[in-house]
């Protein structure tokens, strides 16, 4: 059934990256200001409880959706695209480079790999779960309010709030988990749990099972950059834990704002395709 | 599937109006799409905007009618002995979920049991749309009269399943558009406003959706971008939430539930507005101005009440649309089936 392959989310997730153009960070907002004044500054660098605002449309540049590991350029499957869907090199996310995959998961990853894209739970327009959402070439926003944080994704209009209140247990598995965030300083850390297993971490196969569990960190390095950090813990799958980091840009253009990116139109040919009512047979 | 419960209710609310409609002095209520006065000052948020967040399920709506029943005329709330007949469906209603829920030989149909859906609170009001006063859905334009029948015939001697296009955007798991994902239906009815500073999000739990608006009096998005929720921009008008929502993919969505009825145009203009006029409660208002599709703008009105407790759930609908392959599968096996039983009979 997952057989036909459409180009049309290929060529539409091909064309974005690069169009991103940073400027240089206005350095805005003195620390904690001393009273909550009515009106902070949408793009202040804290909030008014002083804690870090982390509000705006952020996006990853590089290659991680890819592959998070260092990879060469290479040919991409459709050569109807010509270069245009060929896959760019990349500089790997990967803390070490190694993913310390247990040796049947390994096997499991190339085998995902070799039935990309079609198996490529990207290409079917599902959630893309956590932590791939982060570096996806599509931007994401974080409305953060004096309670929790909602960030929102364009691609699949996949989103997740963050409860920055008292933690709460998962309940049934989900695409994107359930997430309990809390500060460290001024870095927000978001324990996410309740992962089903069923995204993977690029388009190079990397997966992981329902017993992932993603830490991540997001500390703000400057008005326009942010640190992202994720540990990756599943010991059904890896021997042990290990960590990706990169840099997130915050969107300066003056409209900046997520879109609508509902894919499902563009899947289901390829999921539906074998299925339709075929000319009949004499 | 869905469908045919939706039918199946508003046909019984629709009837239940129609048996028990009688006169009754019209009871005061502020005019249609106008911005309600209300006595209550909402809590601020450390920026200065009124704080509207919270869980906003229209779960309690579930069986009030979108458009009045005619006989009630311009009555936009039910007598009470009305009343007195929708509390008594309703514990009906509860009487027979519970029944049904613990009854071994409960039977399995193609429709989910009653108790797998959920139920509103019996209500006053007569029905959501409230302007045009009669609590209908204006006539459609000579333009959208002709494109519905254009609809119809294209679909001639078309099967069902021929392909996933033959099924709503909603059973596809795309999109309801923006009034589609709030107005109640039976599941799944989870609204949840978080703000920060510039901007409010909103997000629609089934089929999952979040609309992000932005207060800073930015321009909307160049004509040619255009979408199934719209692009949105907001501002406050005293405590009131105001947001103007365009550029539409027109000839999609509805302004039904789930987003059936008949698909606006790409030249809608959405006007919504949040005011709280409780700690609790929430009036929301909703001005549909689509000429090219409807003779004149309407408007429809919920009471929404906050529930911290409601549990707004992931709603991973295309992951899971089991239903789209087993339908089109079923579809090709039966034209299978015929063709075989065809060519046996030639024989």
């Amino acid at each position: 059934m997952r057989k036909i392959l459409t180009l049309l989310s290929t060529a539409a997730a091909a064309v974005v990256c690069i169009t991103l153009t940073l400027t240089p960070g206005k350095a805005q907002a003195p620390a904690v200001p001393a009273k909550a004044v009515a009106k902070a500054p949408a793009n202040g660098r804290r909030m008014s409880d002083g804690k870090p605002n982390l509000n705006g449309v952020w996006e990853y540049i590089g290659t991680a959706n890819w592959d998070i590991q260092d990879h060469s350029a290479a040919p991409g499957p459709f050569w109807q695209l010509g270069a245009i869907g060929a896959i760019p090199a990349g500089q790997g996310v990967v803390e070490g480079n190694e993913i310390p995959y247990k040796p049947a998961a390994l096997e499991q990853k190339k085998k995902n790999k070799a039935n990309w894209p079609a198996e490529d739970p990207e290409a079917k327009c599902y959630m893309p779960g956590i932590p791939r959402a982060t570096y996806m070439p599509f931007p994401f926003q974080i409305i953060q309010s004096n309670k929790d944080i909602l960030m929102a994704y364009e691609y699949a209009s996949a989103n997740r709030l963050i409860n920055m209140g008292k933690p709460i247990e998962a309940g049934s598995d989900t695409w994107m988990g359930t997430s309990n965030g809390h500060w460290d300083g001024d870095t927000l850390v978001v324990d996410v749990t309740g992962l089903n297993g069923l995204s993977w971490f690029d388009r190079a196969g990397n997966f992981a099972s329902d017993k992932l569990h993603v830490v991540e960190r997001y500390t703000r390095r400057s008005s326009d950059v942010m640190d992202y950090e994720a540990t990756i813990e599943d010991p059904s799958v890896f021997t042990r834990a290990w960590k990706i980091s990169l840099p997130l840009y915050k969107r300066a253009d003056k409209n900046a704002q997520i879109l609508e990116f509902k894919c499902v139109e563009f899947a289901e040919e390829l999921l539906y395709g074998k299925y339709k009512k075929q000319p009949a047979s004499k | 599937m869905r469908q045919r419960v939706l039918t199946t209710l508003m046909v019984l609310a629709a009837v239940l109006v129609a048996v028990l409609a009688a006169t009754m002095p019209i009871s005061g209520q502020a005019p249609a799409g106008k911005t309600k006065k209300s006595a209550y000052t909402p809590p601020k948020l450390p920026w200065g905007d009124p704080d509207l967040q919270g869980l906003w399920p229209g779960t309690d709506l579930i069986e009030v009618p979108l458009q009045r029943d005619p006989k009630a005329g311009e009555r936009t709330e039910v007598t009470p002995e009305e009343f007195a007949q929708r509390q008594a469906k309703a514990e009906r209603t509860a009487e027979n979920d519970r029944v049904a829920y613990v009854a071994k030989d409960s039977k399995v149909g193609i429709n989910p049991p009653g108790y797998w859906l959920e139920h509103g609170k019996p209500q006053k009001i007569t029905s959501l749309v409230v302007d045009p006063p009669n609590g209908r859905i204006p006539e459609l334009t000579e333009q959208a009269k002709q494109k519905a029948a254009q609809a119809k015939q294209a679909k001639q001697g078309h099967g069902t399943n021929e392909t996933w296009e033959d099924q709503s955007l909603y059973d596809r798991c795309i999109s309801r558009g923006v009034m589609g994902s709030i107005l109640p239906v039976i599941y799944n009815n989870g609204t949840q406003i978080v703000q920060g500073p510039g901007y409010v999000a909103i997000r629609y739990e089934m089929i999952h959706e979040t609309k992000i608006i932005p207060l800073d009096g930015r321009p909307h998005e160049g004509s040619n971008i255009k979408s199934y929720m719209g692009d949105s921009r907001g501002h406050w008008e005293g405590n009131t939430l105001v947001i103007e929502t365009t550029n539409f993919l027109g000839d999609k969505n509805g302004i039904g539930l789930n987003g059936g009825g008949t698909p606006h145009s790409a030249d809608m203009v959405l006007t919504e507005k949040w005011t709280r006029t409780g700690p609790d409660m929430m009036e929301y208002t909703a001005t549909i101005n689509d000429p090219k599709t409807w003779v004149r703008p309407w408007t429809i009105r919920m009471p929404l009440r906050l529930n911290p407790e409601f549990p707004l759930y992931e709603y991973a609908c295309h992951e899971g649309n089991y239903a789209m392959f087993n339908m089109l599968k079923g579809a090709r096996a039966e034209e299978k089936a015929a063709e075989e039983a065809a060519k046996a009979g030639k024989k």
